[in-house]
């Protein structure tokens, strides 16, 4: 990661001005395979319940003086795979300096819900600019995210199933001041 | 810190090939004409041992001052911007502060702001792309491409400390030190690719730059002689009406230069190898290792020996001068005990490993052949033109130049190509008053990352 930082570095060196650094982040690729990308869900009749999955995202270092301009989920959707039950199921994605305070982080984006029902897969895209609350985590080179899926049941049968994510890449951009 | 000072080193490499045509003088006349040297300057005597004869009885040949001070109007601008008492401060100065720039500061380093900038050379601006996945790493440069070098950059130089000597009848003995240095960097096609053409990084694969640096220094005892070999006859009477007055040909004649040396290297080494790091598979998924494989030559004793030599001819004849002249042909230093070893970067140990292949052993070096060639004409008129080309040893500079003369007032122009072969181009004027000089020049460099130009305006007092 360090070697790979230092060839940033000379292209960020190079590129010093007023122009941007832009970083397309393939969070996904590093989930997937993990177990990450998936979350089973189970929500008991008439009430709601909540999961979530942690990632790590490292992006290079030395962007600790960098302001950060815009945080976007260009890309991203997941699958609702319902095995029963009639509901709500929706996302929503937090992100901290460690992975506990994404359990205490305001959420940085709110996927509405998306009906399921049956046996059935819906697909659900997760894009939209992210809480610039959040922005200057963005200046670190590590940060702990967090996908919550919440779900409401109003039935009397459980509603159960599985959120497989099948895309997710965030676009940062940086005024590229590395030191 | 120490990725401000990674930064200030990738900034050099970046920045240094193109600073070889920093300041080039301190001369406004000179920066007026583009660069070029009418006078019997020091380029010319010192590398055209030749022109070390001529006496200029003339006075000064082609009106060189005798003595030339820079008005340093630029640093009461620099001044201004940065003062003084606040520099440990500046945030131009400080890596911790938001506004630090690397560029900018080694671009200061490399040309002082000693003159007044009429126009600075805008960084690039432009926005650059990463895009990054486990197994993925692609790096857009969008217009900063054209900035990564296609074939090998550095810099480098020859030069003599000191001349220390006596001399009698056109014979001189001295010694001299001598310092030659160059660094040259290459950077290998796939680093190159991936920086400049926006190739993907591959996994499982080696980027590296061929890193190739020499350094020697020693003295050298010269055994040399200059004079005028040929004289031609006066052609009519000194004091005839209308003709020429007596000291303006008093010059006139071939001369010719040549010098011997002997060179005692005092010490030498050189580097040559790769620097990188080698990506692992998935590129994100597994640490890189670095990369570090290096021969290193150096000399045990101060015992370099070797012979090398300069010659010049100049041929000046009225308001008409020409000169050529070389320095250090068939310099070849013979290093007889040197040792060569092998540092290693060992990625298992995360240790550099230090290895002895040879001990005691020969080795042999050359130094640059350093040439210029000049040639001037008074025209009569108060014109004078002039041009000559110059080569240090790393890329060869032209300079061509023009000044026409209004009683008291004088204009310049002039044009050059400068070792990126990049034409530049000069122009300015001066008030002579008696001894004293007024000179003004404006002349355009590219000393940054840029491809337009930056425009400096120079002043100098000039005592003749």
């Amino acid at each position: 990661m360090k070697a790979l930082a230092a060839a940033a570095l000379l292209v960020l060196v190079t590129g010093c001005g007023q122009g941007k650094a832009i970083f397309n982040v393939d969070i996904y690729s590093f989930m997937a395979g993990t177990g990450a990308d998936t979350i089973p869900y189970v929500v008991p009749p008439a009430s709601s319940a909540s999961v979530s999955t942690f990632s790590r995202v490292q992006l290079p270092p030395g962007f600790g003086s960098s302001v950060v301009d815009s945080v976007r989920i260009t890309i991203g959707n997941a699958n609702l795979v319902n095995s029963g039950g009639t509901g709500t199921v929706g996302f929503s994605i937090f992100f901290a300096s460690d992975s506990a305070g994404t359990m205490t982080a305001a959420s940085a984006l709110d996927i509405p819900p998306t009906n399921v029902s049956g046996t059935n897969t819906v697909p659900v895209p997760i894009t939209g600019d992210l809480s610039p609350a959040i922005y200057s985590l963005f200046a670190s080179d590590t940060l702990w995210m967090r996908i919550a899926a919440t779900g409401n049941n109003s039935g009397v049968t459980p509603v159960t199933g599985t959120g497989i994510l099948t895309a997710l890449v965030i676009r940062v951009v940086l005024q590229d001041k590395i030191l | 810190m120490r990725i401000a000072g990674i930064a200030l080193t990738l900034a050099a490499l970046v920045l240094v090939p193109r600073a070889a045509d920093a300041q080039l003088s301190f001369d406004a006349r000179r920066l007026g004409m583009g660069g070029v040297s009418l006078g019997r300057d020091g380029n010319a005597r010192r590398y055209n041992p030749a022109y070390r004869a001529v006496k200029n009885l003339s006075g000064g040949g082609t009106g060189a001052p005798r003595i030339t001070i820079p008005v340093p109007l630029g640093l009461y601008d620099f001044f201004r911007e940065h003062p003084i008492n606040q520099l440990t401060n500046d945030p131009a100065f400080n890596p911790d502060s938001a506004a630090f720039n690397p560029i900018e500061l080694l671009n200061l380093v490399l040309n002082p702001p000693v003159f007044l900038d009429i126009r600075k050379p805008p960084t690039p601006t432009n926005d650059i792309e990463f895009t990054i996945g486990k197994n993925q790493l692609i790096m857009n440069l969008g217009q900063t491409r054209v900035l990564i070098p296609d074939h090998s950059f550095g810099f480098g130089t020859s030069g003599r400390l000191v001349d220390m000597g006596f001399g009698f009848g056109g014979f001189n003995l001295s010694i001299m030190g001598f310092v030659h240095y160059d660094l040259s960097l290459t950077l290998d096609s796939a680093l190159r690719s991936v920086l400049k053409d926006t190739v993907p990084v591959r996994p499982d694969s080696s980027y590296f730059i061929i890193t190739d640096a020499i350094a020697q220094t020693g003295l050298t005892p010269t055994l040399s002689y200059s004079g005028r070999i040929w004289r031609p006859r006066p052609a009519i009477a000194d004091s005839a009406p209308g003709r020429t007055a007596p000291n303006e040909n008093a010059d006139d004649g071939v001369y010719l230069g040549a010098a011997a040396h002997y060179y005692f290297g005092a010490t030498y080494g050189r580097g040559v190898g790769p620097a990188g790091f080698t990506v692992g598979d998935p590129i994100f998924g597994v640490t890189p290792t670095m990369l570090f494989d290096g021969l290193v030559r150096t000399s045990n004793k101060p015992n370099g020996r070797g012979v090398g030599a300069d010659v010049g001819i100049a041929w000046i004849s009225g308001p008409f001068e020409v000169g050529i002249g070389a320095n250090d042909i068939g310099a070849e230093l013979t290093w007889s005990d040197t040792k060569i070893q092998r540092i290693l970067y060992d990625p298992n140990g995360d240790s550099i490993s230090t290895t002895m292949l040879a001990n005691h052993v020969e080795t042999k070096t050359k130094l640059p052949i350093s040439y210029i060639a000049n040639a001037a004409l008074r025209m009569g008129t108060g014109t004078t033109v002039g041009g000559d080309v110059f080569n240090a040893g790393r890329g060869t500079v032209i300079h061509v130049g023009a000044e026409q003369r209004y009683g008291p007032f004088a204009v310049r122009g002039g044009v050059a190509r400068d070792q990126r072969k990049k034409i530049q181009f000069g122009f300015g004027g001066g008030l002579r008053l008696g001894a004293f000089g007024l000179d003004v020049g404006v002349w355009t460099h590219s000393p940054s990352l840029s491809d337009q130009r930056a425009m400096t305006m120079a002043t100098s007092i000039s005592v003749y």
